[in-house]
């Protein structure tokens, strides 16, 4: 965990919204194991086939926690592609069950996403085309900048953690 | 009949009038010898954006991102907006242009797409905020937008997109100055929402993820939050709000598949956590008058 104290309680909770909100209907890319801990290495629990349809029940880093035609167990989340039809449904749909309530719901707010909302003008290419520069706006958009210090320490506060990455090149392999 | 003839001739005169007075105003581009003196000293365009100075990427970043704000303005909650500034600048202190003016936008559209401008200016629609599973995918989101600010992809994109056009006068944009400067600034406005509605090369897109990623990572974030986002995305090919999105980058799932080649499980051991962005539901405070008598209250009870 990055983040500590009292927000160990929120960050719970929220994992708990995660995995309520996960009734997501993915598609195999590659063929592969279905593993049985997500890691390279585990055993595997059986063979997922391209294009067979999943159900996610969890997303933990490199991972996601699948069910497959009945069977149990994780497959890479860079092998999993959303069926489109159930995601536009929206999470709050596709499960029912998972009423959110108290902090939860709270927690819910604003990041359920993927709703098919109206009412506010969408922005296509004749927007763009037809458009007059806003400078009013460029000039309160300047204003609301942070410099690196406060950026820092609010970085500093949330428990975020520096780590020394290399780039990566366009055929690392595997 | 004499008196319309007369008048049709004074307009005649009076367009002449302008026209002449309007040449010199173009200075080197008015008149023959203007005309050579401006193609002796004066750079195309594109060429001027070859060794482009920040203050001139800061000064076209701004027009551009006047464009985008001139569709969709930013969205009056200083508590979100302050939050994606505090964010997006933590990680371009990762990347290899930490100390630009960074700034960070939510702006008011349902739409899902973000947008970037030469400078360092970032935009994210209110429509892809609110989709966003968690603080890693916003962090993959802004870090990929970053990326195109690092590697002065639009400044290449406005260059090809300006290499036949044969105007000249960037120094005049720069300094604000005249007609020239205004005439170079709309030939910019326009390149500019050619970008926009065209998008960058399929190849910017993905060296963009790719830096992205390790932006980031760098910056304590998972590396697999902007993998995420292009699952959402491409479970929606057909959504109306990703239309503009879809039309100027590849396939989300070409971006993902580029990304597995690139990652491999290198990157596996920075996966963490995924927490969600802060739903910025303010608590409901009483109001002062009736919170008085409570406290007393309490007090008298200890």
């Amino acid at each position: 965990m990055r983040r500590s104290g009292k927000l160990s309680l929120a960050a719970l909770l929220v994992f708990c919204a995660i995995r309520a909100d996960a009734a997501e209907k993915g598609l195999i890319i590659r063929a592969g194991d279905l593993l049985a801990q997500p890691f390279i290495d585990a055993t595997s629990a059986g063979k997922v086939t391209p294009a067979q349809p999943v159900t996610i029940v969890e997303r933990r880093g490199a991972w996601v926690n699948v069910d497959a035609s009945g069977k149990s167990g994780w497959v890479r989340l860079l092998n999993v592609r959303l069926e489109p039809a159930v995601a536009i449904i929206g999470p709050n749909k596709a499960a029912p069950n998972a009423k959110p309530t108290g902090m939860t719901s709270l927690l819910r707010t604003g990041s359920s996403g993927r709703t098919v909302t109206t009412g506010v003008k969408g922005m296509d290419e004749e927007d763009i085309r037809n458009a007059t520069p806003n400078y009013v706006e460029v000039a309160l958009l300047d204003t609301m900048a942070v410099d690196a210090a406060d950026a820092r320490a609010n970085a500093s506060r949330a428990s975020l953690t520096e780590r020394s990455v290399a780039y990566l090149d366009k055929k690392r392999g595997k | 009949m004499t008196r319309r003839l007369l008048y049709r001739l004074l307009a005649i005169v009076t367009m002449l009038g302008m026209t002449t007075q309007a040449i010199p105003q173009f200075g080197g581009l008015g008149g023959i010898g203007g005309l050579i003196k401006g193609v002796k000293n004066a750079k195309n365009l594109s060429e001027s954006f070859r060794n482009i100075s920040e203050p001139e990427e800061i000064k076209i970043g701004g027009d551009l991102a006047g464009i985008i704000l001139g569709v969709a303005p930013l969205i009056q909650d200083s508590a979100k907006q302050r939050y994606v500034n505090r964010l997006g600048r933590w990680l371009a202190l990762h990347s290899d242009r930490p100390d630009l003016p960074w700034k960070f936008g939510i702006i008011e559209t349902d739409d899902v797409n973000a947008f970037s401008m030469p400078g360092g200016y970032v935009l994210i629609t209110r429509g892809m905020f609110e989709g966003m599973r968690s603080e890693s995918e916003l962090a993959g989101v802004l870090s990929h937008e970053i990326s195109h600010v690092v590697r002065r992809d639009h400044i290449a994109a406005l260059q090809q997109s300006l290499r036949n056009s044969a105007l000249t006068g960037f120094s005049d944009y720069v300094s604000g100055g005249g007609i020239v400067g205004s005439v170079v600034k709309t030939a910019i406005i326009n390149a500019g929402k050619d970008i926009f509605t065209r998008g960058l090369n399929k190849s910017d897109e993905f060296d963009a993820d790719r830096m992205g990623v390790v932006v980031a990572a760098r910056s304590g974030f998972s590396p697999f939050g902007l993998v995420g986002v292009l699952q959402t995305l491409s479970a929606a090919p057909d959504a109306k709000g990703n239309a503009l999105m879809n039309r100027t980058h590849p396939l989300p799932i070409e971006r993902i598949d580029r990304l597995d080649r690139a990652m491999g499980t290198g990157m596996d051991a920075l996966a963490l956590a995924d927490v969600k962005v802060p739903s910025f539901e303010q608590p409901k405070i009483p109001e002062a008058p009736q919170q008085t008598p409570v406290r007393k209250k309490v007090k008298r009870k200890t």
